[in-house]
Order: structure tokens, then C-alpha cells, then sequence
């Protein structure tokens, strides 16, 4: 009987938070514009080809095992692991400061500026910022022109061939994205704790190591998975700044694709990049949540 | 006395701390600061400092048709991308951020997705969809891939707007009679509003400079100005490059330090 006169009273009394209703439209046009795209891809790369590339009907694993097996493919996967670990690293290290900066200071012209600059190589199109960089590494750009002056070249150097030319540029690319990641994380302890541990007598570094550090360390993880999987799948900063003949899985992706024309070979190893990619984003998102674990218990 | 050498190890660490922060400050601006510096060039090098100052980079960019035609892609684009965005990354913010249904957290997962996907795999599978469907090299591949790319942005930040509503503000404009509907207009909305101009700032600035996918699906007609500086940069280094860059930096710095002062959007990031 109540649950009869509860039925209609509830009607009355709409629901306050949303149901499922408004994410119809957005669902719909993620399943449409992504998962459908993404689902004939991995059809693509699983199709047999003829001699000039093309996808004929039926199945094969072949394109697969053409990646693991021919050394220009699956070598260009581990450059790009190698590649993806020393960025990533790197943008932690560098973000750090400038995201401690971010989260500690007071509101101002100066956090404004620093914020800017931070985020400005994020919304300039990373065209702009390899072209920078070709200027940078130029022949007759600043860095050769400042060897020289300080005598310690004499002929300008090849600086643009150099893979740490692409490694720096990478760098450039995918730093914000880590400062805001730890920002986000760092924003996130309380002041009491950092002045507690001081009354407690400890050092600044030992504040840094045992207080500051265990607890950003989910703004690591979060900073450390999005660097790495941009890296990963890279090729327009490396295309741009070393060449085409960089040997980086995202660019033998496109260059298979838009060069050679070898749509499901592109196809398998962009899914085995992508493979790659996830599993050492689960894995070191599960080491962050045990470390994590660890410093609590 | 213990004060005074406190507040001195204090100034010190200060500034031993601004010493990293303004060199990596340094190390970001570098690149942009020698692309600007170079499309003042009177010369057509890029001989560090260069020599004299000009602005014929600048005229010979607007004075050539195809430049001038991806500046009206990119500007036609935009305003077609940030409405459509908009009007998806707030229905899809609003339901995951404050949301109270089963399969939530799965669904925004399911909608920051195309973030873990490299976007040269996006491209490629957005081109191999297009060729299907015989639409290669029309609008339509550049107006979905640009929604693809930014709708997780849009998403996130609304979504975060959408967690610190006040559920109560909605049930008291539904006491007092306004349907689901009108009080979403009229409450729940403006209530976002933070979120969603954020949304469509992001998302505008990211379509402005987005190429990694749009390579893949432009055509002929349909060339963004990112996409004509990728292959113009591959072809001939010139300082017009240079010149389109710095309006394009130009725009987007502005946005971002306009954005910040007003919606202080350092806290939704």
C-alpha cells in the first residue's frame, strides 16, 4: 500500500542529479566518431593484402607478425620505449619546481606569467614548437652561433640530425602537461602537514623526501602515464625537427600509412603501439598506488 | 634572533627555488621567442641575431592565397568545432561530473578515451573510416577529427564544474515549479558556466593548433594553417612560416592569459 503511494509522489519530486539521459548524445557520438573508427582499424590490420598493399577479404595475422618480426618495425617500438622513459623522466624532474611554484604561491601578476609561460608552448601548435626548434639547432641559429663566440666550435655543428635534438624538442612539447599534472597534486597537500613536519624538527630535504614526495605521488603517476603515452605515439615534433628517418614507432605508423601506403601494416602497428603503451600505463599506475599503500601503512 | 635567521633561510630557499623555476621558464619560451624574433627577419635566413627588421614576412603571408584560404579554414572551422563541442562536452561533463546513475565512472572513462589513443592511430582510423564512407578530403573528416580531439578536454573541465554543484539550488527551482528542463536552462547552466567557457576556450585553443590528426584527413580545399605549416616547414624553411606562427602564438597567449585572469582557469587544470 505505501509502496502504491510512494510511486506517484516520487514522479512529482523529479530527480535533482542527472540520470543517464544527457550522456546519450555525447555516447552516441563517441561510438560513431571513436570506437567505430577505431573498430575498423583493427579489422584493417587483420585483413590479408595483395601485392600493391591493398586489404582483400578474410583474415590474417600476417601484417602482426610482419611487425614483430621485421627489425625496421618492432625496432622503432623499442626507440620509442626507450625514447618515452627518458622524456618521461625527464618532464617529471623539470615540472616539479615549476608546479610546487604554481601550487604554493600567491595569487599574482607573477604566478600569472609563470603560469602563461608554462602553458604557452601547450596552446601554440606543436608545429610552431618544432619549428622553433629547427631555427634553434640551425646552422647559423642561436645555440651554433653561441659555440662559436665562446670558441668553442668552429664549424657550425650538425645539430638537427642529433637524436637529442628530437629528445629536447619532445621534452619541450610534453612539459606542460606534466606541470599540470603535479600542480593538480601538490595543490593538494595541506599546509599544516609541511608545518608540522618542520616543528617536528625536520629539514627542508627532509620534508621534500618523506613528506612532499610520498604524497605527490599521485600527480608522478598521472604526469608520468600522460608523458609517456603522448611520447609513444608521437611523429609530428620528431618529423619536423630530425627528419623522417627518426626510428619512432609513430612515425613509421604515418610514414606506413601516408608514404608507402600499407594501410593494415600501418594499422597492426599502431594497435601494438597502443598495446604497449597501456601496459606499462597499468603497470605504473599500479606500482604508484602500491608505493602509495606503502607510505601510509 | 632564531627569527631572523629563520625568515633569512626562508628568503634563501625562496630564491634557490625561483633559480629552477625561471630556467625551465627559459628552456619553454626559447623556441617561441627565436620564431618571433625570426619573422621580423629582413632576410630570408635564420642567421642568429638576425639582420635588420622588416614586416614583409608578414605581407608576403597575407598577400598569398593560400595562406589567406587556411586562415578562413581554420576560423570557419573553429566556429563550427566549439559549438559542437560545447553542446556535447557539457551534456557529457554534466552527466559524469555530477551524474547518479550505474556505470558512470565507466562512462567517463569511456569519454576521455581518445586521449590514451595515439593520435596518429586517430588520424589513420578516421582516414580508413572516411575512405568507407567516401567522404575523404571533404569538411566533414576535419570537423570530427577536431571534435574527437578536444571533447575530452571540454569534458574534464566541465565535469569538474559539475562535482561542486549545489544539488539543493536545482531541487529549489523545481519546488518552485520549474521543470527538469527549464531549471537546467536556468539554474544547472549558469551554475557551469565556469566549466563550459573553460571548455570552450580549451577547445578552441587545440583545434586553432591541432595537426597530428588533421594531416591524415584534410584535403585538398580543407588545409588548417597547422597542417600548411607542417608541410611548408618539411619543404622550405622561410620566415613567412615564422610570421603565420607568431599570429598564431599571438592568439593563443592571449587567450590563455586573458582566460586566467578573469576564471582563474589554473584551478580547473
Amino acid at each position: 500500500m505505501s509502496a502504491v503511494a510512494a510511486a506517484p509522489r516520487a514522479r512529482r519530486w523529479p530527480r535533482v542529479r542527472p540520470g543517464v539521459v544527457p550522456a546519450v548524445l555525447p555516447t552516441v557520438f563517441v561510438l560513431v566518431a571513436f570506437l567505430l573508427p577505431l573498430a575498423g582499424l583493427l579489422v584493417l590490420s587483420l585483413r590479408p593484402t595483395d601485392a600493391f598493399n591493398f586489404a582483400l577479404p578474410g583474415f590474417s595475422l600476417r601484417q602482426y607478425r610482419e611487425v614483430l618480426t621485421t627489425p625496421y618495425l618492432y625496432r622503432s617500438l623499442l626507440e620509442s620505449l626507450s625514447l618515452a622513459v627518458r622524456v618521461s623522466v625527464t618532464c617529471l624532474v623539470l615540472a616539479y619546481p615549476v608546479a610546487w611554484y604554481l601550487a604554493r604561491a600567491a595569487h599574482g601578476w607573477r604566478k600569472t606569467l609563470v603560469f602563461t609561460v608554462t602553458l604557452s608552448p601547450l596552446l601554440a601548435s606543436e608545429v610552431v614548437r618544432s619549428f622553433g626548434w629547427r631555427i634553434v639547432m640551425a646552422g647559423e641559429g642561436p645555440v651554433n652561433r653561441t659555440l662559436q663566440a665562446l670558441g668553442l666550435t668552429d664549424a657550425s655543428l650538425p645539430l638537427l640530425r642529433s637524436p637529442w635534438t628530437v629528445f629536447l624538442a619532445v621534452v619541450h612539447v610534453l612539459l606542460p602537461f606534466a606541470v599540470i599534472a603535479l600542480t593538480a597534486s601538490l595543490g593538494a597537500i595541506d599546509d599544516a602537514v609541511l608545518r608540522a613536519s618542520a616543528d617536528l624538527g625536520a629539514s627542508a630535504a627532509q620534508t621534500f623526501r618523506r613528506v612532499v614526495l610520498p604524497l605527490s605521488a599521485p600527480g608522478l603517476v598521472a604526469g608520468a602515464v600522460i608523458v609517456f603515452s603522448l611520447t609513444m605515439g608521437i611523429y609530428v615534433t620528431p618529423l619536423l625537427v630530425g627528419g623522417a628517418n627518426q626510428p619512432l614507432a609513430g612515425l613509421r605508423v604515418q610514414s606506413e600509412a601516408m608514404v608507402t601506403f600499407n594501410q593494415p601494416r600501418a594499422a597492426a602497428l599502431s594497435f601494438v603501439l597502443l598495446l604497449v603503451t597501456l601496459v606499462v600505463c597499468a603497470v605504473v599506475t599500479a606500482v604508484g598506488r602500491l608505493a602509495e599503500r606503502g607510505t601510509r601503512g | 634572533m632564531a627569527d631572523r635567521s629563520r625568515t633569512h633561510r626562508r628568503t634563501a630557499g625562496r630564491v634557490a627555488a625561483a633559480v629552477p623555476v625561471a630556467l625551465v621558464c627559459a628552456f619553454l619560451l626559447l623556441p617561441l621567442v627565436v620564431v618571433v624574433v625570426s619573422s621580423f627577419a629582413a632576410q630570408n635566413s635564420f642567421r642568429f641575431p638576425p639582420e635588420g627588421f622588416s614586416l614583409r614576412w608578414y605581407g608576403e603571408v597575407l598577400g598569398n592565397p593560400a595562406w589567406v584560404s587556411s586562415l578562413a579554414v581554420s576560423a570557419r572551422l573553429l566556429l563550427v568545432v566549439v559549438p559542437v563541442v560545447v553542446l556535447l562536452g557539457t551534456l557529457g561533463g554534466y552527466a559524469v561530473g555530477a551524474g547518479d546513475f550505474r556505470g558512470r565512472r565507466a562512462l567517463s572513462l569511456l569519454f576521455v578515451s581518445p586521449i590514451m589513443v595515439p593520435s596518429v592511430m586517430l588520424g589513420l582510423a578516421l582516414l580508413h573510416q572516411l575512405q568507407v564512407a567516401g567522404l575523404v578530403g571533404s569538411a566533414v573528416g576535419l570537423v570530427l577529427a577536431h571534435v574527437v580531439v578536444t571533447f575530452p578536454f571540454c569534458v574534464r573541465v566541465v565535469a569538474v564544474s559539475a562535482a561542486a554543484l549545489d544539488a539543493r539550488l536545482v531541487r529549489a527551482a523545481q519546488d518552485l515549479g520549474a521543470s527538469p528542463l527549464r531549471a537546467f536552462l536556468t539554474v544547472t547552466v549558469p551554475l557551469l558556466r565556469p566549466g563550459i567557457v573553460a571548455g570552450a576556450f580549451l577547445a578552441a585553443v587545440i583545434s586553432l593548433g591541432e595537426v597530428a590528426v588533421s594531416v591524415f584527413v584534410s584535403g585538398a580545399r580543407t588545409v588548417t594553417v597547422p597542417v600548411r605549416v607542417y608541410s611548408a616547414v618539411q619543404v622550405q624553411m622561410e620566415p613567412s612560416v615564422a610570421a603565420i606562427s607568431t599570429l598564431m602564438l599571438v592568439a593563443a597567449v592571449a587567450v590563455i592569459a586573458v582566460l586566467d585572469r578573469t576564471l582563474r582557469i589554473s584551478r580547473f587544470l
